[in-house]
């Protein structure tokens, strides 16, 4: 399947995805990277970040049972699949690999 | 309320729903509302709503919107492809139908354009002048044998008067037509150019817009010693507009010969203009020549004026009335002012009341080509109305599946519109194609400009059209019960029967009208052409009195006599077809004081009278041999009449003041059109030089009789070109309107049969269809050929028969009242209804009779083989 790039926003999407395991819809997702991350996340870019990594197949979604508070309307939940689990682990890997290529000297109290 | 205020806004939630895509939409729906509500708890109703208004408008983005195509389309925009679809099948699948519709409506739609561009262009004459909104003409009343005639002719002295006493009239000018001088030579060292000529006020060109492209607006024409000429003119005399400025030119008219300094040149008069002029001289010039005939009693020039702005014309007109009266106590007339541009339109007046003109044609063609359309459009309805049991499959499976009425109704509706779309490109293609013809035919220079308002007015038309002819099927279709429909009952209610008879008789009622209005419109033209307007005007030429010819007109004259091919010579200072000039100076015994009458004035030439053939009922014409012969009258038997003298002849009447003794009675005669009933007129001799020059010549070997006039004119003039016009031909100039009017009526009378026909033929081709399986039996049975041709012409017989019927009083009617403009007409014969409701049926006839045909003689087992 060759290199595999996803963007730092979508890494975030799935990563919180992975945090919430099976309890990931879309405003919990927004919750999390809220509380977490201190950034605001609309549900435009949320959604269309989620549809994407699905189409990708990184992800998987299936609806929930429907609740009063969301007007009847059901939750669609979502897991990071085992392709998806891959890609991070890739990802995770590169990244790594770059900070240890990094010399220790220059690393310092930097970051 | 406080409810309301707990749940997002309803109008960003609608919003999202409709642009959602269909699978994303109910869990990010939930979201929304999710987080509204933990907002809405955090921070209240407002912030939380403008928020919840930031998401939705977040969302609007591309892989969010749902998609218009596959599965996902807008209802609409489904139907609407539908229906685009299912009326190119049912063109493909009907082309007879089809094409029947495409040539009927789109030669229907040609005809309405041709005429609204006719119509347009008629309406834009002279209203490009700048100040047209202010512009007005000022006309006179004259009260004459109790009567009202109107006219433009004023006295020259109006304009001034005008524009000094009444305040509301910011400005006025004078000027005297060109055409009643003809065209005047204007020399430049050899070259002489005859050319339309006016003598107009210092301020012509303030009040008109023609736009000078050398000299002065204001000061052009200040000097009497200027003339203003246009650019063709100046281009072919000193070949260019800049060369000519300053130059000096010769001009002649009658026995005058004057040099002028061009001081302006203006552009071309653009083809709106009825103002029709090559070159203007100063009033002043024309003054001079008229001696003292610059009186409020003489009526010797044109005025125009501009108003104030909001000057309201009834209280200018009431002002206007008497202001001639004021300056003359014996003045007959009534002066009033009258907007310029809309001269052009409606010039008649019918004792002091504005009575139509051009605008009665403008008018007419107006109705022919909404005629024409409807008839197309009858054509359309009764087509799909006789294919409606084709369509009742269709319509009902459409029903059962749920189609609502309204979907059907703008199905039908569709069709008919996408029929009207490609009929006016047809139809554009076809004005684009014929208007040069059309412009040759109308004298007009009509161009097709696809601008905004000819698109938008082609919009009009296409839903006008598309509504018209798609509203009964589109309605009657619809109505379908789809249970008796599918189970094939359908019967055929009585009012359809009707509407598809009533709409049949009405396009052939207009058919028949039409013709007969184009029988009657020929005749009457015929009739005016031929008519023994009590003198021969065939091989009678006439040619202007110029130059040296003017000086030396007996002279002249005599050698004429003498050519050989010259039957008779003689002149007048009358324009014989465009009218002459008036006098009321006339006074006889037992003449009622009250009343004034307007008699003709005719200064004339020895054998005048000889030369154009004209009779005399009683006594003698002028004769050589006589002396004091000026002082001798020769009056028309209308004058005669008029005047109620017995035993005219000696008997003495005065004119001007001197005693004038009746040497002769002319036998009635036209000059005029015959719109005009014969006025009282008589003929004096001349004094001075002639205006024209009338000869009468041999009928054989013309062309070497003219190059004999020519060289005798050209001994006396060599500079001048030889133009002489035949009175026969002058005389058909004044029927101009009417031969446009014929032509083109013969035009629309042969498309409207042809669209009627058009029409015809697709509904007997239809219910030939229709009883194929009838015609079959029938003939399996016995019946001949002939039988079932009148079986199914039986129908369509009636229906021209009741067409006819109701047409022929109607036509009466509308020709009589075309008619009753002409003081002089055919009469009606009873042969030209007869004629024209045998045509009309025999036309319909062979339109059924070829169709049914074709299925009468169908051998019965080809439509009895199947089922």
């Amino acid at each position: 399947m060759g290199k595999t790039y996803i963007g730092e926003f979508e890494e975030i999407v799935m990563l919180t995805v992975a945090i919430l395991s099976g309890e990931a819809y879309g405003v919990a997702i927004i919750e999390e990277m809220e509380a977490r991350l201190n950034r605001a996340v609309s549900i435009g870019s949320l959604q269309t970040v989620l549809r994407r990594l699905e189409e990708k197949g990184y992800l998987s979604s299936e609806f929930g049972a429907a609740t009063k508070m969301r007007g009847g309307k059901r939750k669609r939940f979502y897991q990071v699949t085992p392709i998806g689990k891959k890609v991070l682990d890739e990802t995770k890997e590169q990244r790594m690999g770059l900070w240890n290529a990094i010399p220790s000297q220059s690393t310092g109290n930097s970051i | 309320m406080s409810e309301e205020q707990q749940s997002p806004p309803e109008f960003w939630l609608k919003f999202f729903l409709w642009f959602c895509r269909r699978d994303c939409v109910e869990d990010i729906e939930g979201d929304l509302i999710e987080r509204y509500e933990l907002r809405r708890v955090k921070v209240g109703h407002k912030i939380a709503a403008q928020l919840f208004r930031n998401d939705v408008l977040k969302l609007f983005r591309p892989s969010m919107i749902k998609n218009f195509e596959g599965n996902q389309k807008l209802n609409q925009y489904g139907m609407l492809k539908h229906n685009l679809l299912v009326s190119f099948r049912s063109f493909l699948r009907y082309k007879t139908a089809f094409l029947i519709n495409l040539i009927g409506l789109s030669t229907g739609l040609a005809c309405a354009l041709f005429i609204y561009l006719w119509v347009q262009d008629e309406y834009a004459v002279d209203k490009f002048h700048v100040l047209d909104e202010q512009l007005y003409q000022v006309m006179l009343h004259h009260e004459e044998s109790g009567a009202l005639n109107t006219g433009t002719d004023t006295p020259g002295l109006l304009a001034e008067a005008l524009e000094e006493e009444i305040p509301e009239i910011t400005s006025a000018v004078q000027s005297t037509p060109s055409f009643w001088f003809g065209k005047m030579p204007l020399t430049l060292e050899n070259k002489t150019i005859k050319a339309d000529g006016q003598f107009v006020g210092a301020k012509y060109f303030e009040l008109f817009s023609f736009p000078l492209i050398h000299g002065n607006a204001g000061e052009v024409l200040k000097d009497k010693k200027s003339i203003a000429i246009s650019e063709s003119l100046a281009k072919s005399l000193f070949d260019s507009p800049e060369a000519a400025m300053g130059q000096t030119l010769n001009w002649s008219l009658f026995e005058f010969n004057e040099v002028f300094q061009v001081s302006g040149v203006f552009a071309d008069l653009p083809p709106h203009s009825t103002e029709n002029f090559d070159f203007l001289l100063s009033f002043d010039v024309f003054e001079d020549m008229v001696g003292g005939g610059i009186q409020w009693g003489n009526y010797n020039a044109h005025t125009f004026i501009t108003a104030a702005d909001g000057t309201d014309l009834d209280l200018l007109n009431e002002k206007l009335a008497g202001f001639i009266k004021g300056k003359r106590e014996s003045s007959n007339v009534i002066v009033f002012a009258r907007k310029y541009s809309d001269g052009y339109l409606n010039s008649a007046y019918e004792n002091g009341h504005q009575s139509g003109g051009r605008i009665e044609y403008v008018q007419l063609f107006t109705a022919i080509s909404i005629f024409i359309l409807l008839i197309a459009c009858i054509n359309f309805m009764n087509l799909s109305t006789a294919k409606a049991s084709r369509k009742t499959k269709e319509v009902g499976v459409k029903k059962a599946i749920g189609a609502s009425r309204s979907a059907l109704i703008i199905q039908f509706m569709s069709e008919s519109f996408i029929m009207t779309l490609i009929s006016i490109v047809v139809a554009l293609g076809l004005v684009l194609l014929l208007l040069p013809q059309f412009n040759l035919l109308t004298g007009k220079a009509i161009q097709l400009f696809l601008d905004g308002q000819l698109l938008l007015n082609l919009a009009i038309i296409l839903l006008f059209t598309g509504f018209v002819a798609g509203s009964y099927p589109a309605l009657y279709l619809s109505k379908f019960r789809p249970a008796e429909v599918l189970k094939g009952q359908l019967r055929s209610s009585v009012g359809e029967f009707w509407v598809r008879k009533g709409l049949v008789v009405f396009q052939f009622t207009l058919s028949v009208v039409l013709i007969v209005a184009v029988m009657v419109v020929h005749q009457q033209i015929q009739f005016v052409q031929n008519k023994n307007l009590g003198y021969q005007k065939e091989n009678v030429i006439l040619f202007p009195n110029e130059g040296k010819i003017a000086e030396k007109q007996d002279d002249f004259i005599a050698r004429l006599k003498n050519t050989p091919g010259v039957i008779n010579v003689s002149g007048t200072s009358h324009t014989i077809v465009n009218g002459g000039s008036y006098t009321t100076g006339v006074s006889w015994e037992g003449q009622n004081p009250d009343v004034q009458t307007r008699f003709g004035n005719m200064s004339v030439h020895y054998d005048f009278l000889e030369t154009l053939g004209m009779e005399l009922i009683e006594g003698r014409a002028f004769s050589k041999d006589l002396n004091s012969e000026h002082e001798k009258l020769i009056f028309n038997e209308t004058a005669i009449r008029l005047m109620g003298i017995t035993d005219p002849i000696g008997k003495k009447v005065n004119l001007w003041g001197d005693d004038r003794e009746i040497i002769g009675v002319a036998k009635d005669f036209h000059f005029e059109s015959l719109h005009e009933p014969i006025t009282p007129l008589f003929f004096k001799l001349l004094s001075g030089p002639a205006q024209t020059i009338v000869a009468r010549i041999a009928p054989q070997n013309q062309f070497e009789t003219f190059e004999r006039i020519e060289s005798v004119f050209q001994e006396y003039n060599p500079s001048f070109n030889f133009n002489f016009q035949f009175l026969d031909a002058e005389y058909e100039k004044q029927y101009a309107a009417e031969n446009v009017v014929a032509v083109l009526s013969r035009y629309f009378a042969g498309i409207t049969i042809l669209i009627s026909c058009l029409g015809l033929f697709g509904l007997a081709s239809f219910t030939a269809e229709r009883r194929f399986k009838e015609i079959g039996i029938r003939k399996a049975l016995g019946a001949t050929s002939f039988s079932i041709v009148k079986l199914l012409s039986a129908d369509f017989n009636k229906m021209i028969a009741i067409a006819v019927f109701i047409a022929l009083p109607l036509s009466y009617y509308l020709v009589n009242l075309w008619l009753e403009g002409f003081a002089y007409t055919i009469n009606l014969a009873w042969y030209y209804f007869i004629a024209a409701g045998l045509s009309s049926l025999f036309i319909a006839w062979l339109t059924v009779a070829l169709q049914t045909m074709k299925a009468a003689k169908l051998n019965p087992v080809q439509s009895l083989r199947s089922e």
